[in-house]
């Protein structure tokens, strides 16, 4: 599903991922986890496509990203659910509106990009709140608009970059437990995260990373 | 999926202008005056080009006889006349009729003509040409084998004119093309701007189509559909403007040439085809400069 070889990636003279050697299968549930700045949010927009390694190749079901056209790369952001750290809600946007762009970009027709928003918001909890404006919402809720957005289009790849870094430990579990239900439907999840209250008592595979580096693996 | 894909353009078109709301009535405005300079212009240089073909059809002639000209003279000037293909003698004015005529084209001010001891007006000819377009009419030559005769003074003829007006139109043509290239120019610029101004504001929303999978051409058609309704709307409210200000003037009669009230008529359907299609195509490469410096 995801396969990484000797990956690097530079940002000015600061050394983001050094040499990463990584492979994910599919339907795994994979934490990546490191102190600050040890390339987590690095590693996931490589692997996203948002940033080109310096060396190195990514393979996503077998695509070679360094070789793939941007039009291509375009359609395989729609097979990939990101939920970025900073959530990238629209303000002037409704919660709905929020949700339905991820499919609306595939060009559904207009009524089942509604009846596919409406079930998803209703699976995140957010079906009182579809005609509220982002910021009228909490923390845990824009994180919840942020999944919602990222699993509507039913990607077989989501990315999580720090989901919980914000939230109280109740709003914690249920982010959680909304990660292991699309977990169950087949998806493959990566969530990058220095949490450790998280990664008690998991039995998932984690990564850590540490100066770019792979330090470490627990299964 | 296409007709999805078509209400999600329109609708996000017709947003980015909701949102822009402003900017996009004074930019529609200024196109719109733009255009109306341009189809003034079109209008104008249309009508003269339309009475100078018209005065050109109509070759007319005076012939000035000098003072004291005999009767035999005269006859023989007059035999020339007939014998040219199509011409016709209008009429004859005599130095007294020429005299009279004055002095009711001045009317009230015509009182310092009797303090002439003598009549200085020639006597003359008028002479017109039927189906002055055929190849036979050489007004030129007919005015120097006139001049020839003894007894004529002076020939002159229209066409005279009308090469010094159309050399004139010659240059309002050249100043034409580079006042509405320079026109055409403006309204891309300011349409380049509007949508601009637009991908600008619009630039966190564009980032997150991006990243949720959006083509490239997903996220530019809306902009180019902006440009296109600006040309469009554009287009039709200066085409609109032009007819309601050609009304206006339409009502009052022009003279410039001749004693008939000269018709004043609007753009015919292919020049308003015409600028309408330039205003769509204006929008459309403003639009195509103004995504492709963002994509």
């Amino acid at each position: 599903m995801i396969q990484l070889f000797h990956l690097s990636k530079k940002f000015g003279s600061n050394i983001a991922l050094n040499n990463i050697d990584l492979r994910i299968c599919k339907g795994e549930f994979v934490f990546v986890t490191g102190p600050s700045g040890a390339g987590k949010t690095t590693l996931l927009r490589l692997i996203f496509g948002a940033e080109k390694p310096d060396t190195g190749h990514i393979l996503i079901n077998a695509i070679n990203l360094n070789r793939i056209g941007r039009s291509n790369l375009d359609l395989l952001r729609r097979k990939i659910g990101f939920i970025f750290q900073d959530f990238k809600l629209l303000p002037n946007k409704t919660v709905f509106e929020n949700v339905a762009i991820a499919l609306e970009v595939t060009g559904l027709r207009p009524k089942v990009v509604r009846k596919k928003t409406h079930q998803i918001l209703r699976l995140v909890g957010l079906a009182e709140k579809e005609k509220t404006c982002p910021l009228s919402l909490s923390g845990g809720e824009q994180q919840r608009v942020a999944i919602a957005r990222a699993i509507v289009k039913e990607p077989l790849i989501l990315l999580a970059d720090e989901p919980t870094g914000n939230l109280d430990p109740d709003l914690t579990r249920e982010i959680m437990a909304l990660f292991k239900g699309i977990h169950q439907r087949g998806t493959t999840v990566v969530i990058a995260t220095h949490s450790r209250e998280l990664l008690e008592g998991t039995d998932c595979r984690t990564i850590m990373l540490n100066r770019g580096k792979i330090c470490g693996e627990t299964w | 999926m296409v007709i999805g894909l078509r209400f999600y353009f329109l609708r996000q078109t017709l947003l980015n202008i909701r949102r822009n709301l402003t900017v996009h009535i004074l930019s529609l405005g200024t196109i719109v005056a733009c255009l109306l300079i341009l189809g003034a212009f079109l209008l104008l240089f249309g009508n003269v080009n339309n009475w100078l073909q018209q005065w050109g059809r109509a070759l007319s002639m005076s012939v000035y006889l000098k003072d004291g000209t005999t009767a035999y003279q005269r006859d023989k000037v007059d035999s020339f006349i007939r014998s040219l293909p199509g011409a016709q003698i209008r009429r004859f004015i005599s130095k007294e009729e020429a005299m009279d005529e004055l002095k009711a084209s001045l009317g009230e001010e015509a009182g310092f003509l009797e303090h002439l001891t003598h009549n200085p007006l020639p006597a003359s000819y008028e002479v017109i040409f039927e189906d002055a377009q055929t190849e036979e009419i050489h007004p030129e030559k007919i005015r120097v084998q006139l001049e020839a005769f003894d007894g004529v003074e002076d020939v002159q003829h229209s066409r005279q004119w009308l090469k010094r007006i159309e050399g004139f139109l010659d240059i309002v043509r050249l100043l034409g093309y580079i006042i509405g290239g320079l026109l055409c120019l403006c309204v891309v610029f300011i349409i380049t701007n509007t949508i601009k101004l637009t991908i600008y504001s619009r630039r966190d929303e564009i980032e997150i189509l991006k990243l949720v999978g959006a083509t490239d051409w997903f996220v530019r058609l809306p902009f180019l559909l902006e440009g296109t309704i600006h040309g469009i709307l554009g287009g039709g409210m200066s085409i609109l403007a032009l007819f309601l200000g050609y009304l206006a003037f339409s009502s009052k009669e022009v003279y410039l040439i001749g004693p008939a009230p000269l018709e004043f008529v609007f753009l015919p359907v292919e020049y308003l085809i015409l600028v309408f299609s330039l205003s769509i195509f204006l929008g459309v490469i403003g639009s195509f400069i103004a995504i492709g410096r963002f994509f």
